[in-house]
C-alpha cells in the first residue's frame, strides 16, 4: 500500500521584493488555499484518500483539508516550526519520514530547493505559485493533484511517468553544504537583505543545471547564449564581468537586464567549479549563503534530484489504460 | 458710474457667493486646493462649486474617492505640511464617517504638539433641513463641533456671510468648519465682487429693538426676521442677534443686548435637547441674571430625527409663527 | 543600492539608540517616577532604523500608539523626548502631549498617535502635500496589522493609489493587536495579500532584520521618490516587551518558547556579528557605541528630571493660534 500524498504550500512564496523591483504577479494566500483544494478533488478522483500535510503558519493546507475531513484521511505532519525556509526542510524530513508516495508542492524555485534540501529524491509534482518558476511548471492543480493520485492509488508507477532532475551541491568551506536545483549563482555583496537578484551588476559566477532560452531568471542568460536543457547531463557555468559581452536577458519577471557575460562553459557531471568569497552565494533566486573573504565554495553538478512527474504523462497513461472509464 | 458704487450694488444668490468666496481663496493662496466627493466635474452634488475646476484644474480642484475619513486626514496631513486645504463634506451629516479625524486629530493636533504646528483647514459642508432629504441629509449638527476645542464653527445665513465666512476660514491659521445652509442656496442678498473676510467670533445685530432679543442661528436667522414683523404690530420691538459664529462666539454681544431688553429667545434647527440654545441660554443666566425679567427661552426641533415628508417636516421645523408664538408666551401675551 | 559602512553603522546606532531610551523609559515607568502609559518598540527596531535611513526631515512619518521608536529612529533628541514622557514644559510638545502624542514636526515626524489606524488618512495628506508643492519627499506611515482592520486604512490606502501619492504604507506586523493573536483579528495573515486590492504593489520584509528592511524600504523610497506611486510594505516583527510597559497586565496571551524564538532573531546582536564578520567594528567599539548611547541617556534624564513643569496657568494655550 502506497504511502500518502504529501501537500506542501509555502505561504511566503509569490511576496518578495520582486513585485517591487521587478512586475512579478503577487500569490495571495486564498488563491493557494484554493489550489490546494484543487489537486484534494483531482487526488481524490485519481483514488488516493490519505493525504499528509504541513501545517504553514497560514493554514493554507489546513483549511483545504477541514472541507474535506469527512472523504478523506488527513495526517498534520509535525514540525518544529520556525516561520521560515527552514520549516519546508523540515516538513521534507518528516514526510520522508512517514512514507509519503509522492508530495505536492505549491511555491516557487525557492519552496522545491528548500523541500529537496530535506529529501533530494523526492517524488515530486511541483505547482507553480512563485516568482521566478523554471523549476515548478504551470500546471492546473486538478490535474496535477489526479497524477498524483494515480501514483499515489497504486495505479501508475512513478518511475515510468518520471523524471530525475539534476541538483547543484554546494560544499562551503568550514560550513554546512548546501543545495541548488537550477542556478547556483556567486554575487557581490555581504548581506542576504530581501533575498532577491535584481541587479546584474552584482554577478559573478553562475552554475546552472538548465540553460533555457524560454524562462525567466538567471536560468534564461544562459538559455539565451548556450541552452542546456534538463535532460542532457552537462551544466554550464558562466563568468560574469564589466568587460563581457551583453546579452539583454529576462533575469526576472517583467525585467530585462543587459547582461555582461566573459565566458560560458559546459561542464561535466562531477566536474567541481570553485567560487572564492567575499560575496553571497544566491540559490535558485534567492541570497542565502555569505561567504567571507578568502573563503571557497566547491558547486558540483548531478542528477541526484527529485524525481519530477510529467502529468501529461501519467493521464495520458491512465487514459490508454482505461482506468477512467466505469460501468 | 463708478467701481465701487457698481460692487455695493451687486445681488449675487448664496449658491454664487459660496462659489465666488472659493474661487477668490484659491487665487490668493496658491497652496489652497478644494477636495471633496464630486466637487471637480461636477463642481458638487449642489452645484456650489461650478466652474471652479474648469477654472483651477484637477490639481486644485480634486475629485476624491466617497472617503470622508480620508478627506479630513488629507486636510490635516496636507495642512501641517505648508497647504491650506479645503475639504468639503457634502452633507454635515456626514461627519460620523470622519468624527475621529475631526475630534482626534484635525481639532487636538495643535494642542497635542505643544503648539508647535498650525492646521490652516477649511471644512465646508452642507447642513439644515426643509427640503425633503430625511433623517440622514438634513440634520444640524453644530453642536457636536462645538464641543470640541481646537475647531471654530461658522453657520453664515446670508450670501454676503457664506462667502465672507469662506474667504475667513482660509485665511485662519486654525482649523474652522463653515456650514453652509442647503435651503438657504436661492437667497439673494448683497455680495461685494471684491474679495473680503466676515470677523470670526464677532456677532451680528441683524435688527435693533429694545424690549426682546432673539439669538437666532443660520437659517433661523430669517424666520426671526419675519417673526419680528408679525410682533411688531403686537408693539414687541424685537432685537434680532446672528451669531454667525458659535465657536467661538460672540457672548459679550448677546449680553449686550439681553441688558438692554431684558428678554431673551434662541432659536435653532437643531434638536433642542443638548442643542447650542442650551449653552446659549446658560451663559445669559449666568452673566445677565439680574437683568433678565423672565426665563431665556429656547426654540429647536423636537427630539427625533428629521422627517422625509413635507407635512411631518415642516412640523419638525422651528419657522417664524412658532417662534412669535415663543416669545408671546415668553412675554405673557397669548 | 550599495551597503556602505557608514549605512551599516547608522542602521546599528539608530537601533541600539531605540533599545537603550526605551529599557530606561520602561524602568522609569515601572518604578512609579513617569507618569501615563508607555508602549515600547523594543523588538521592533529593525523596521524604524531601515526605513528612516532612507529620510530626511524633510520626509514625513505618521507613528502609532508605539512612537518612541520612531521618532528617535528619526533623529530625535532624548532631552525633549525625556522631558516629554516626564510631562515637562522642556518636552518636545511642552508636556501636552506625553507619549503617545510625542512629535516633532520640524523633523517631519507627525506624530505618535493615540487612535489606531490614524496615521494612514495623515500620511496620505503629507504625500499630497509633496507631490502638490513639487517636492520629491515621501511620507511613511507606520501602524500595525490591527490597524488595517480600521476603515481608516483603506481610505487612506485607496486614496494614495488612485492619486498616486508618495507615500510608503509600512506595516509593522508583530502578530498581535494588542492581546488578540492576529489569527483571531484578521482571516489573513499576509497584510501584502491586501496591496492588489488597492493596485499597489505588495512586498515583504523580514523585520527582524535591519538591512533586509533597509534593501525593501529603499526601494519602495526611491520608486515614490520618482512618482511611481505607494507600496505597502510588510514587516514581520515582534515586541519583546508587552503591549503596554515592559511587563504588562499580566494577561498569559502568547507563549515563552514564542518570545524565545524572536529573541533568537533579535536584529542588534544579528547586526552586530555582520559588523564583527565584515571588520566594520570590533567587539570593543560596538561596546563602546553602547556606552556612549547610555551616557547620552543618563544625561538625558538627568535634564529631564531637573525640567521645570508646566505652569497650570498655560492649560488652555495652544488650543487655537492666536498670531
Amino acid at each position: 500500500m502506497p504511502g500518502p500524498v504529501g501537500i506542501v504550500a509555502n505561504p511566503a512564496s509569490g511576496k518578495d521584493i520582486r513585485r517591487l523591483v521587478a512586475r512579478a504577479s503577487v500569490f495571495d494566500n486564498q488563491e493557494k488555499s484554493a489550489i490546494v483544494r484543487r489537486v484534494l478533488v483531482g487526488a481524490m478522483a485519481a483514488g488516493a484518500r490519505d493525504f499528509a500535510y504541513l501545517p504553514d503558519t497560514h493554514n493554507i493546507a489546513a483549511e483545504a483539508a477541514h472541507e474535506f475531513k469527512d472523504k478523506a484521511n488527513f495526517t498534520e505532519v509535525q514540525i518544529t516550526r520556525t516561520a521560515s525556509t527552514m520549516d519546508t526542510v523540515y516538513a521534507a524530513q518528516a514526510m520522508f519520514d512517514i512514507g509519503c508516495s509522492i508530495v505536492l508542492t505549491l511555491g516557487g524555485d525557492g519552496t522545491n530547493r528548500a523541500f529537496a534540501k530535506g529529501w533530494q529524491n523526492v517524488p515530486l509534482v511541483p505547482i507553480s505559485t512563485g516568482t521566478n518558476n523554471v523549476f515548478p511548471g504551470l500546471v492546473e492543480g486538478t490535474v496535477a493533484g489526479a497524477a498524483a493520485g494515480l501514483i499515489a492509488a497504486g495505479k501508475i508507477e512513478l518511475a515510468s511517468v518520471s523524471n530525475q532532475v539534476k541538483a547543484t551541491t554546494i560544499e562551503i568551506e568550514n560550513e554546512e553544504d548546501d543545495l541548488a536545483l537550477v542556478d547556483a549563482v556567486l554575487v557581490e555583496g555581504g548581506f542576504v537583505g530581501a533575498r532577491a537578484i535584481w541587479s546584474s551588476e552584482q554577478l559573478k559566477t553562475a552554475v546552472l543545471t538548465r540553460a533555457e532560452a524560454s524562462a525567466v531568471g538567471l536560468t534564461a542568460i544562459g538559455g539565451l547564449i548556450n541552452p542546456i536543457t534538463q535532460s542532457d547531463d552537462t551544466a554550464l557555468v558562466i563568468q560574469f564581468g564589466p568587460d563581457g559581452e551583453l546579452i539583454n536577458a529576462p533575469i526576472a519577471p517583467g525585467l530585462y537586464e543587459p547582461v555582461p557575460v566573459i565566458s560560458t562553459d559546459v561542464i561535466e557531471f562531477g566536474e567541481t567549479v570553485t567560487v572564492e568569497g567575499p560575496g553571497v552565494l544566491a540559490f535558485d533566486g534567492e541570497r542565502e549563503r555569505v561567504l567571507r573573504k578568502g573563503q571557497t565554495a566547491k558547486l558540483q553538478v548531478n542528477r541526484n534530484g527529485p524525481h519530477v512527474v510529467d502529468v501529461h504523462a501519467t493521464l495520458t497513461k491512465a487514459a490508454h489504460l482505461g482506468l477512467f472509464l466505469t460501468k | 458710474m463708478t467701481a465701487e458704487a457698481t460692487t455695493e450694488a451687486r445681488q449675487l444668490p448664496y449658491i454664487l457667493a459660496i462659489t465666488e468666496g472659493v474661487r477668490q481663496s484659491l487665487q490668493e493662496y496658491d497652496t489652497s486646493f478644494l477636495a471633496g466627493e464630486d466637487v471637480g466635474l461636477a463642481g458638487s452634488v449642489f452645484r456650489i462649486y461650478k466652474g471652479l475646476y474648469a477654472e483651477f484644474g484637477p490639481e486644485r480642484v480634486i475629485d476624491s474617492p466617497i472617503s470622508e475619513a480620508g478627506l479630513i486626514g488629507l486636510g490635516v496631513g496636507a495642512g501641517a505640511t505648508g497647504l491650506r486645504p479645503m475639504i468639503d463634506i457634502m452633507f454635515s451629516d456626514f461627519i460620523g464617517e470622519c468624527m475621529d479625524e475631526i475630534a482626534n486629530q484635525l481639532a487636538k493636533t495643535r494642542y497635542m504638539f505643544g503648539g508647535k504646528t498650525t492646521l490652516p483647514v477649511t471644512v465646508l459642508t452642507m447642513g439644515g433641513g426643509g427640503i425633503n432629504l430625511a433623517a440622514q441629509h438634513s440634520q444640524s449638527l453644530e453642536a457636536w463641533l462645538c464641543h470640541i476645542p481646537g475647531l471654530k464653527v461658522m453657520m453664515p445665513a446670508t450670501p454676503h456671510d457664506v462667502k465672507g465666512a469662506i474667504i475667513a476660514a482660509n485665511r485662519d491659521e486654525n482649523p474652522v468648519f463653515v456650514i453652509m445652509n442647503k435651503a438657504s442656496l436661492g437667497i439673494t442678498g448683497e455680495v461685494p465682487e471684491e474679495p473680503y473676510a466676515v470677523n470670526i467670533g464677532e456677532a451680528i445685530v441683524r435688527r435693533e429693538g429694545s424690549n426682546f432679543t432673539i439669538v437666532a442661528i443660520g437659517r433661523m436667522m430669517h424666520e426671526a426676521m419675519t417673526a419680528a414683523e408679525i410682533l411688531e404690530k403686537d408693539g414687541i420691538d424685537v432685537e434680532v442677534i446672528d451669531p454667525l459664529t458659535l465657536q467661538p462666539l460672540d457672548t459679550e454681544t448677546i449680553l449686550t443686548s439681553v441688558r438692554k431688553t431684558h428678554r431673551a429667545l434662541v432659536v435653532h434647527e437643531a434638536v433642542r435637547f443638548g442643542g447650542i440654545g442650551a449653552e446659549i441660554a446658560a451663559q445669559i443666566q449666568e452673566n445677565a441674571f439680574d437683568d433678565l425679567d423672565a426665563p431665556v427661552g429656547r426654540i429647536g426641533a423636537p427630539f427625533s430625527p428629521v422627517p422625509f415628508s413635507p407635512p411631518l417636516e415642516q412640523a419638525y421645523l422651528p419657522n417664524a409663527q412658532k417662534i412669535a408664538d415663543g416669545v408671546k408666551d415668553l412675554i405673557g401675551l397669548d | 543600492m550599495e551597503l556602505t559602512k557608514d549605512i551599516l553603522l547608522d542602521l546599528h546606532r539608530r537601533m541600539v539608540r531605540i533599545r537603550h531610551f526605551e529599557d530606561e523609559a520602561g524602568k522609569l515607568s515601572e518604578s512609579g517616577q513617569m507618569p501615563g502609559a508607555l508602549h515600547l518598540y523594543v523588538g521592533e527596531e529593525a523596521v524604524a532604523a531601515g526605513v528612516m535611513v532612507h529620510l530626511s526631515d524633510e520626509d514625513q512619518i505618521t507613528s502609532t500608539h508605539r512612537g518612541h521608536g520612531h521618532l528617535v529612529a528619526k533623529g530625535g533628541d532624548f532631552k525633549q523626548m525625556y522631558a516629554e514622557l516626564y510631562g515637562r514644559s522642556t518636552g518636545y510638545n511642552k508636556g501636552k502631549g506625553g507619549s503617545m502624542h510625542i512629535a516633532n514636526v520640524d523633523a517631519g515626524m507627525l506624530g505618535a498617535n493615540g487612535i489606531v489606524a490614524a496615521g494612514p488618512p495623515i500620511a496620505v495628506g503629507a504625500g499630497f502635500s509633496n507631490k502638490y508643492r513639487g517636492t520629491k519627499n515621501v511620507a511613511v506611515p507606520f501602524f500595525g496589522d490591527g490597524a488595517t482592520n480600521e476603515g481608516s486604512f483603506h481610505e487612506a490606502a485607496n486614496m494614495a493609489a488612485v492619486w498616486k501619492l508618495p507615500v510608503v504604507f509600512v506595516c509593522e506586523n508583530n502578530g498581535y493587536g494588542e492581546f488578540t493573536p492576529q489569527a483571531e483579528h484578521q482571516a489573513i495573515k499576509d497584510i501584502t495579500d491586501r496591496a492588489a486590492g488597492y493596485g499597489m504593489p505588495g512586498i515583504q520584509a523580514d523585520g527582524m532584520d535591519a538591512i533586509a528592511v533597509w534593501e525593501a524600504a529603499g526601494e519602495a523610497i526611491e520608486r515614490a521618490r520618482n512618482g511611481e506611486g505607494p507600496t505597502l510594505l510588510e514587516c514581520k516583527t515582534y515586541r519583546y516587551y508587552d503591549h503596554v510597559g515592559r511587563s504588562g497586565i499580566g494577561l498569559e496571551y502568547r507563549s515563552d518558547e514564542e518570545l524565545d524564538e524572536y529573541r533568537k532573531e533579535d536584529p542588534i546582536p544579528k547586526i552586530e556579528k555582520h559588523l564583527i564578520d565584515n571588520n566594520v567594528l570590533t567587539a570593543d567599539e560596538i561596546q563602546a557605541v553602547h556606552d556612549g548611547i547610555l551616557a547620552e541617556i543618563a544625561e538625558a534624564i538627568k535634564f529631564a528630571e531637573n525640567s521645570p513643569l508646566p505652569d497650570p496657568s498655560t492649560v488652555t494655550e495652544d488650543v487655537y493660534y492666536t498670531g
